[in-house]
């Protein structure tokens, strides 16, 4: 390669660098290639790997650098990280109000539903539900729900002690269970609003929106409970919709903060007086 | 009053190099590569943009400075700073305590080159 060519070709290369450098230096940098061509102590074979490495190396330092240089000044990192912060907030917040409403209304048929069965049985007691067919006939619905598959609301009656007394619903073939932590906590407050997973459907991750309501006996004592519940299989799927779309507009947000900021950084670049 | 702080050692070889050069006197871009080849100035093979480069760097760093006088517009004349001198002298100063502690665990014979 003559050296007006390999000049030439250098000349050429060195447009790839960052505007500022080039302006400052690529003048200076040819000469430098010049005196060097022109330099017989030497050798060309040495010279033009040596340039060609140079060439790789500082381009790629110069480019960091200049990235660097345009992105790391502090006034910059630091509102993106303001509007990161808020862009986070907003879609949490737009995560948890709608999964808050979700879950909140999930409760709404079985609280009427519990409300009603109670002021029921305390006229005529839970024992009541013992006889068959009792209980759809005043909670209305099926007498038997699958709690795993059906999406309907069912009804459980448990007595004082809180052993099933009727239950319009089954799990795996048997009426599940509550915790007696429960039963205790309604004893106190009247009424419960749990998110239930019994024992018998934990492997199936049945999920349950119920409510507990205390019955009251005669003597002020809670003569028994009635639970109100539903598969919570939909508004879960709803929950999932929400957080796939909270997630999506965060992602987002964060891309155009990181669109704009590097739009910015770049206008605002520092440039040489 | 004013305090003078001494820059952060080691050096880059690059750095070095061109400091080492500088402390001679006035020179140019090419006159600095031509310097840092040799083993007396460290040995390095400098291409332009590494020494450009690192020049804009320590300009920046306020160890280097341009002259402002030129016999060609191309070629730019660079200078030493007392920072760059100060922090040549920390660096030198290192690399002689290393050398000494070198020569005395017998790594370096006595009177070899250092």
């Amino acid at each position: 390669m003559t050296t007006a060519r390999f000049e030439s070709l250098y000349a050429y290369a060195l447009r790839f660098y960052p505007s500022t450098f080039r302006e400052r230096y690529a003048a200076s940098m040819r000469q430098a290639l010049r005196d060097a061509l022109g330099d017989n102590s030497l050798p060309r074979r040495t010279l033009i790997p040596l340039v060609l490495r140079d060439l790789v190396t500082s381009l790629t330092k110069e480019h960091l650098a200049m990235l660097r240089d345009i992105f790391a000044r502090p006034a910059l990192v630091f509102n993106a990280l303001i509007l990161t912060a808020l862009a986070s907030g907003l879609a949490l917040a737009l995560y948890a109000i709608p999964q808050q409403v979700l879950r909140l209304g999930a409760d709404d048929p079985q609280i009427a539903m519990a409300t009603d069965v109670v002021a029921s049985l305390e006229k005529g007691g839970p024992t009541g539900m013992l006889q068959p067919g009792a209980l759809p006939a005043i909670a209305g619905g099926s007498a038997q729900v699958d709690m795993a598959r059906s999406l309907t609301p069912f009804i459980i009656v448990y007595d004082g002690q809180g052993l099933p007394l009727a239950s319009q619903a089954y799990l795996n073939g048997q009426t599940p269970i509550l915790p007696s932590g429960v039963f205790d906590n309604v004893r106190q407050h009247g009424e419960a609003r749990i998110s239930w997973q019994p024992i018998l459907g934990r492997e199936n991750g049945v999920h349950i929106a119920a409510v507990i309501q205390r019955i009251q006996g005669s003597n002020g004592a809670a003569a028994g409970f009635v639970l109100a519940g539903r598969n919570m299989r939909e508004v879960e799927a709803r929950e999932q919709q929400v957080r796939q779309m909270a997630g999506a507009t965060w992602i987002g947000m964060l891309g155009v903060i990181l669109v704009g900021t590097a739009a910015f950084g770049w206008y605002t670049r520092p440039r040489p007086a | 009053m004013a305090t003078t702080t001494v820059p952060a050692v080691p050096l880059t070889p690059a750095v070095f190099a061109i400091l080492l050069s500088l402390a001679e006197g006035e020179k140019h871009g090419y006159l600095i590569m031509k310097d840092a080849r040799t083993s007396q100035g460290g040995g390095i093979n400098m291409g332009p943009g590494t020494l450009y480069g690192s020049l804009d760097r320590m300009m920046r760093d306020g160890l280097v400075e341009e002259t402002g006088e030129s016999d060609d517009e191309r070629r730019r004349y660079y200078r030493l700073t007392r920072r760059g001198q100060s922090m040549l002298s920390a660096e030198l100063a290192r690399l002689d305590a290393a050398m000494a502690s070198a020569r005395s665990r017998g790594l370096i014979p006595h009177g070899g080159r250092s």
